[in-house]
């Protein structure tokens, strides 16, 4: 036998008294043996991993499946590990040890039935495209829905590209609807922000898709804010961080905070935030280095999918005049016309 | 020898009587005493005038009452300089400037005196020296504050900044001095106590105040301040760009008749007055007199006039006589032709006001500390459903066709400035229930009407809705709301000879004004206030 080596650090582990203990469900078929199967279990646990590699591989896909799919993979695969098992069994010649096997493979059936189980209920839910978002206005204002209707203070000489970014990109999936007001603290908004105005109202609204209404407010502010609810959440402040909440409630295409690449989406759109407080052209360029570092060869950032990172780098790059195309890498500026295809800017 | 006489008569006072307590000495010396003093200041004043007198008073012609003017003289070689001005006459010699005395002090062989005119001041200096006599400066010293006086002066610019003036880089030296028109020596108020900022943050500073009726029984006086005058130049801006705004906009002003035959508006109390052998009222409001300009073809019409409300409200928000800025407008399909038509309206008089009134809004902003009013252009509309959806939001219980309280009322509009950073928003599709018989009912949904409220900081300036101009559908209406068809006969006629669809609404204008300067009191932008409690000044 292999001497395994833990993977962590032992920790004594404090339990507080609070806590009474649950009995492990997957032991629970085989109550009568318990102390029979925890045996077991080390023994097929020893088993497995002087098996192969592959098996590890699966252990290490359970442990981060929380998607019911990959956990369907890996109960086909404790199929493969049963006969891998038995196939040690007929080695070693034991008759008791077989028996245990059998008892083994029987609770693995029953697991594999309950996660069918677990799956069927979950893939429901996956069905149902259209999340339904019950409003339960009776609650004492404790909604978990994310709200359909918010805020965004703008000043004209900071224009919220993504805005109109992720509008173009989600024509078929997801209507963003952008009313657009200025402020008593605004005399004239300017050429530029006009045109926006202009832009955003010349996409065409599909009515039969989920929607989002946006009021933009062109004032004289010093950060782009988002207010969603004035009596329940504080303002989001600046642009990436208002693409971070139209990605959260926006289509499931573009949702990413369960996504693997969920914090290179996140780095990049650090980057981006820092780039648009960036006063210098010598730090903006650093900043585009980095996002060259970044993207390397891929279609977009972060894959072969466009995500809201792009969105974000995106409408940061036109925010920022000085960058010219000059001070971009020949990677960025493919990307940059691919990305154009889908922003339409 | 006076003192003597004065203890000749203590004393006999003394024996004459029973004897006095020690405390009765006391005073009777204490009084003696103070009788001494007055008769040798009296003396020493006496000596001082005879000397006066005597002397040759250099500078006679100079000073002095003015004759009342009765238009005698045209005078036309006095060329006058408006005080705000003055600058631009240092250095050029002696002007003519004529206003008010709003204090004097003379000190000795000089003498400070502060002109005002309407909200700006001047420092005016009177020095004895050849030109001006002693006599003079006594005599400058000695006028009644707000008395109204002609001088002539050189201007001359000064080193140190005066910060009790408007004027703070020019002084004039006065040459002649002449009192038009004298004050009484004794006013019901101080117009520096009148004009005190509101600062209830600092408690060292002076807090001499004057309550509100003392200013609205001394309105002329109260008036004088300087936030009172921006506050009426404000409120004739009001006016005067509503009328500009709407004629742009084609609309035709109409005078409407204000004493009428029967009440106009159910519900809300009217004046009773006697119209020969009969009694007639008092008009509650145009909207039939609009509605009947509509049909009569004006198609847009507005008017600015007297509205009369018979309630007995005594709140900061009411008046028995206000301005009513009306407007009424046919529209082609939909009554959000109107709707954004009057929406524009506001944020068009909120831009002009911004824009040319900064002088008289800044003004009043230094007596009564409030934040400047917000807006958004276009103005924000949002449903009436959406606004009792907000009010859930913040724990409000409301029902839907329940009308906003007030306390609710101002709610909302904390929470829409809260999210949307607008003091005006306007309220769209009111519940049918709570509106007056007249409303059009919504089309799609028969809880809703197609009427509409505006908000100033979140109180409701105006309520307007889409009439009904279909006679039967009116009459329907009117039974529904169990109103006697017989009364409202003549408005219901009205619309028997084909009257296009139509909209409109109506403001108070003192209601708009308190609201944009963000004042307290609606007494404060009604030049004479009508309430309840006061027909008087």
């Amino acid at each position: 036998m292999y001497e395994l080596k833990t993977l962590l650090p032992q920790f004594e582990i404090k339990l507080p008294t609070c806590m009474y203990d649950l009995k492990n469900v997957s032991l629970s078929a085989g109550a009568a043996t318990a102390g029979d199967t925890a045996i077991l279990f080390t023994h097929m646990a020893n088993i497995s991993f002087s098996c192969n590699l592959k098996h590890i591989q699966c252990n290490g896909v359970t442990e981060r499946a929380s998607n019911p799919k990959k956990s369907v993979t890996c109960a086909l695969d404790l199929d493969i590990l049963g006969r891998q098992i038995q196939q040690l069994l007929k080695q070693e010649n034991t008759a008791a040890v077989v028996e245990r096997q059998d008892k083994v493979l029987k609770q693995l059936e029953e697991l594999k039935a309950q996660l069918g189980k677990i799956r069927s209920s979950l893939g429901v839910r996956v069905c149902g495209k259209t999340v339904q978002h019950t409003t339960a206005y009776q609650n004492g204002g404790l909604k978990e829905v994310p709200l359909q209707d918010v805020v965004v203070n703008g000043h004209p000489n900071f224009i919220p590209y993504a805005l109109l970014a992720l509008k173009n990109a989600w024509r078929d999936l997801y209507t963003i609807d952008v009313k657009t007001f200025t402020h008593s603290t605004m005399a004239d908004i300017g050429p530029a922000a006009r045109e926006f105005e202009a832009n955003l109202a010349k996409v065409p609204v599909n009515a039969s898709l989920p929607k989002i209404n946006v009021t933009l407010i062109w004032k004289n502010c010093e950060h782009t804010e988002m207010i969603s609810s004035p009596t329940m959440y504080v303002p989001i402040y600046g642009e990436v961080n208002i693409i971070r909440y139209l990605g959260r409630v926006g289509p499931t295409e573009y949702r990413y905070e369960n996504s693997p690449l969920c914090n290179e989406i996140d780095a990049v759109l650090d980057i981006c935030y820092q780039l648009l407080r960036c006063s210098t052209h010598k730090s903006q360029v650093a900043m585009v280095r980095l996002l060259d570092k970044r993207l390397q060869q891929q279609q977009y950032f972060g894959g072969q999918q466009m995500s809201v990172a792009d969105i974000g780098v995106y409408s940061s790059l036109i925010r920022m005049p000085a960058i010219t195309d000059k001070d971009l890498t020949p990677a960025l500026l493919a990307w940059r016309k691919r990305a154009k295809l889908v922003t339409q800017i | 020898m006076v003192e003597e006489k004065e203890n000749v008569a203590s004393a006999n006072a003394a024996s004459g009587q029973e004897p006095v307590s020690k405390k009765g000495a006391k005073k009777q010396a204490k009084a003696a005493k103070k009788a001494e003093q007055k008769a040798e200041n009296a003396a020493a004043i006496a000596a001082d005038e005879a000397a006066g007198d005597n002397a040759a008073d250099h500078a006679a012609g100079r000073y002095g009452l003015s004759e009342m003017i009765q238009s005698k003289d045209k005078r036309s070689e006095r060329e006058f300089v408006l005080v705000p001005d003055l600058s631009q006459h240092v250095g050029k010699g002696l002007v003519w400037v004529r206003g008010r005395v709003h204090t004097s002090r003379a000190k000795g062989k000089q003498c400070f005196l502060i002109l005002r005119q309407q909200s700006s001041s001047v420092q005016c200096i009177l020095a004895v020296g050849d030109i001006i006599s002693k006599q003079m400066v006594k005599f400058a010293g000695n006028i009644p504050k707000e008395s109204i006086i002609d001088i002539q002066a050189k201007p001359v610019s000064v080193a140190n900044k005066i910060e009790s003036c408007t004027e703070q880089l020019v002084e004039l030296c006065v040459e002649q001095i002449f009192v038009i028109s004298q004050a009484k020596a004794q006013l019901p108020l101080q117009i520096e106590d009148a004009s005190r900022p509101e600062n209830p943050d600092d408690a060292e500073g002076l807090n001499i105040r004057v309550n509100q009726d003392t200013r609205l029984d001394n309105r002329v006086l109260d008036l004088r301040t300087p936030a009172n005058q921006a506050i009426f130049r404000l409120e004739a801006g009001v006016c005067r760009l509503f009328r500009d705004i709407l004629t742009d906009q084609g609309f035709t002003e109409i005078h409407t008749p204000k004493i009428i035959s029967a009440a106009s508006e159910g519900g809300a109390n009217v004046f009773t007055v006697s119209y020969f052998k009969d009694s007639a009222y008092l008009a509650q409001s145009p909207q039939l007199y609009k509605q009947m300009a509509i049909a009569a073809d004006f198609d847009k019409v507005f008017t600015v006039g007297a509205v009369f409300r018979a309630e007995d409200s005594n709140t900061h928000r009411h008046l028995t006589e206000f301005v009513g800025l009306d407007l009424e407008m046919a529209f082609k399909y939909h009554y959000h032709e109107v709707l954004h038509t009057i929406g524009n309206t506001f944020t068009a008089i909120f831009k002009g006001l911004r824009d040319k009134y900064s002088r008289e809004i800044e003004a009043v902003g230094q007596q009564y500390k409030v934040d400047a009013f917000k807006f958004l252009e276009p103005p924000l509309i949002l449903q009436f459903a959406e606004g009792v959806a907000m009010l859930r939001e913040a724990g409000v219980e409301t029902g839907d066709e329940e009308d906003l309280s007030t306390p609710n009322e101002k709610l909302l509009g904390r929470l829409v400035k809260a999210k949307y950073d607008t003091d005006f928003y306007i309220l769209d599709k009111f519940p049918l229930a709570i509106r007056p018989f007249y409303t059009m009912p919504d089309p799609n949904n028969p809880v809703y009407s197609n009427s509409y409220d505006m908000f100033m900081r979140g109180e409701e300036i105006l309520s307007g809705a889409q009439r009904i101009h279909d006679p039967e559908y009116l009459m329907e209406r009117a039974k529904h709301h169990g109103i006697d068809t017989s009364k409202i006969a003549a408005y219901i006629e009205s619309f028997r000879y084909g009257c296009p669809p139509h909209a409109g609404g109506g403001i108070g204008m003192e209601r708009v004004v308190m609201l944009y300067l963000g004042l307290d009191n609606i007494r404060k932008t009604s030049m004479f206030p009508r309430d309840p409690k006061r027909l008087t000044p």
